[in-house]
């Protein structure tokens, strides 16, 4: 260390050190859609913020708004109404600091393995190519590809398209990792399996994630922080913080108390909306007990 | 087997041979043709024609096909312009480019581009507006910048599509070329059917046109189709074998 830099006053550090600042946050961000049916709003005010460093998971039912909300962070997408900001600054279109993993694999068919990584380096024009080569090589051992880099994307099996995705994600070493259930087609077996090698990663490359699933198992073995969405229009329902040790089993016992209260929020939810609509529907018929209820009372 | 089909045809003399000439008579035909010095300047004649010709009609048809497959409205005005141009035979531009540029090669050039752009330039539109936005998506958050999406994405995202059209534009240019050829041109293998006509000469009609069908599909199997091949491998879309 030099002597004569200034040490920072110790003001500072404690001002600094109990929350790390916001890496995205978003100030009632609302989104709705012109269809020929009218207006539908996909996205009721959404307040929240995901601290550098952090795994942030957003569950909910299908149709609630994750799956757009992730689009406005990535910059395809923009808000109707309010702000969406990263690092401060207002999201202007999709940005080479927020990578994106879409739940199809979205390699290219007319590249290679090696080629599809390479191309999100292409960008850094300091590299040479034999760097960039040498980048692509690092990250496909990473997810243990190293002996595919040649072959064509349709040779691969599902879960290796994504792996190759999730290498391709983090070669150009992205601060952000912008993930719409992208296990979500993989059968259960490889699906463990990735959560292990995606654990491992995420562990040594500390990247803030923002991870879009349907699956409460999966919420609660990967996030440190779970959002519970409510479905059309979309809004945050609940937020649970999971302080579990990492790496986290699928099966281990923690990680499923975590999910059954996933859950529970989760079908309480379902339960509500589907109580709203057979009172509706029996407004002149017998009294319908409210499925809520019975979800509540199997104590789940 | 066409060859022995054609023979005994000819043995049992079910038309006159005038009409139906033998095989070997049409192969010692085209070898005096040869002899006489007019069989390979006629063909790199009309290779030349086509080679050149079709050079323009992929740049045209390419541009067009850029032009409408990134912009909709344009899509809609040009695309079914150029499917009717499309039904359109390929003679039917004959007349018109004479009136245009007389007996002039020129006229033979705009016989082919008229007849293979739209071909390419439908192909390459609908190429381009079927690929998938996750593809844009995903290379747009890969860092690609605007310019070079056209190049690292659009146009290899469309190429399969891209490279059918120009397959069939090659099939339908080889058909325009000969066609004018017959009419107004002192070279070419069109040429040399318009004289075996008006000097009564079958063997030398039917040589000319085992040729013209040779060489159509020569290069559009070996050469196109060796392209195609190689894509559909890469992207696994042949079927397996």
């Amino acid at each position: 260390m030099a002597p004569d830099t200034p040490n920072p006053s110790p003001e500072v550090l404690s001002l600094e050190q109990p929350v790390p600042p916001a890496k995205v946050s978003l100030l009632s961000a609302t989104k709705a859609f012109a269809t020929y049916k009218g207006i539908v709003e996909a996205l009721q005010p959404v307040t929240m913020e995901v601290r550098e460093g952090e795994f942030l998971v957003l569950v909910g039912p299908s149709g609630c708004g994750k799956s757009t909300l992730l689009n406005l962070i990535a910059g395809f997408e923009f808000p109707t109404g309010g702000m969406v900001l990263v690092d401060g600054k207002t999201v202007s279109g999709p940005g080479f600091d927020r990578m994106v993993m879409f739940q199809e694999h979205a390699l290219f068919p007319w590249l290679n393995v090696i080629d599809n990584v390479i191309f999100g380096l292409k960008r850094k024009k300091r590299l040479s190519s034999s760097d960039r080569r040498e980048v692509a090589r690092y990250y496909l051992n990473l997810v243990h590809l190293g002996k595919f880099e040649t072959a064509y994307i349709h040779e691969l099996s599902g879960g290796m398209k994504q792996r190759v995705a999730l290498a391709r994600a983090l070669a150009p070493n992205p601060r952000i990792l912008l993930m719409d259930e992208p296990f979500g087609g993989l059968d259960a077996l490889t699906r463990e399996r990735l959560y292990g090698q995606a654990q491992e990663i995420f562990a040594r490359t500390r990247k803030t994630i923002v991870f879009v699933t349907h699956n409460v198992r999966e919420a609660a073995c990967l996030g440190d922080r779970v959002l519970i969405f409510t479905s059309r229009p979309g809004r945050i329902k609940r937020e649970i913080t999971i302080n579990l040790p990492r790496p986290r089993g699928f099966y281990d016992p923690n990680v499923s108390r975590f999910a059954g209260q996933i859950l529970a929020e989760l079908k309480t939810e379902l339960a509500e909306e589907e109580g709203v609509e057979s009172h509706e529907s029996s407004s002149h018929g017998h009294p319908v007990l409210p499925v809520a209820d019975y979800f509540l009372a199997d104590g789940i | 087997m066409l060859i022995i089909f054609w023979l005994t045809a000819f043995e049992l003399n079910l038309l006159p041979s005038y009409i139906l000439p033998s095989p070997f008579m049409v192969g010692e035909r085209l070898h005096e043709l040869w002899v006489d010095g007019y069989f390979l300047p006629s063909l790199a004649a009309s290779l030349r024609r086509m080679a050149a010709g079709f050079a323009c009609s992929v740049c045209i048809g390419l541009m067009f096909g850029l032009a409408m497959g990134t912009n909709r409205m344009l899509n809609e005005c040009l695309k079914s312009f150029f499917l009717g141009l499309q039904t359109l035979p390929t003679v039917a531009w004959v007349p018109i480019s004479l009136l245009i540029f007389g007996l002039k090669e020129r006229g033979i050039y705009f016989v082919i581009v008229m007849s293979s752009t739209p071909a390419i330039a439908i192909s390459t539109a609908d190429g381009i507006a079927g690929i998938p936005t996750l593809y844009l998506r995903a290379a747009q958050t890969l860092g690609t910048p605007p310019y070079a999406m056209g190049w690292r994405v659009i146009f290899p995202a469309a190429l399969p599509r891209i490279v059918t059209g120009i397959k069939l534009g090659w099939t339908l240019g080889w058909h325009g070329a000969v066609s004018a050829e017959l009419i107004k041109a002192s070279l070419g293998l069109g040429f040399l059917l318009h004289m075996g006509r008006e000097l009564n000469d079958m063997p030398q009609v039917i040589g000319i046109m085992i040729v013209t069908i040779l060489f159509g599909v020569l290069l559009d199997r070996f050469l196109f189709g060796a392209i195609e091949k190689r894509i559909q491998r890469r992207w696994g879309l042949a079927s397996n074998h």
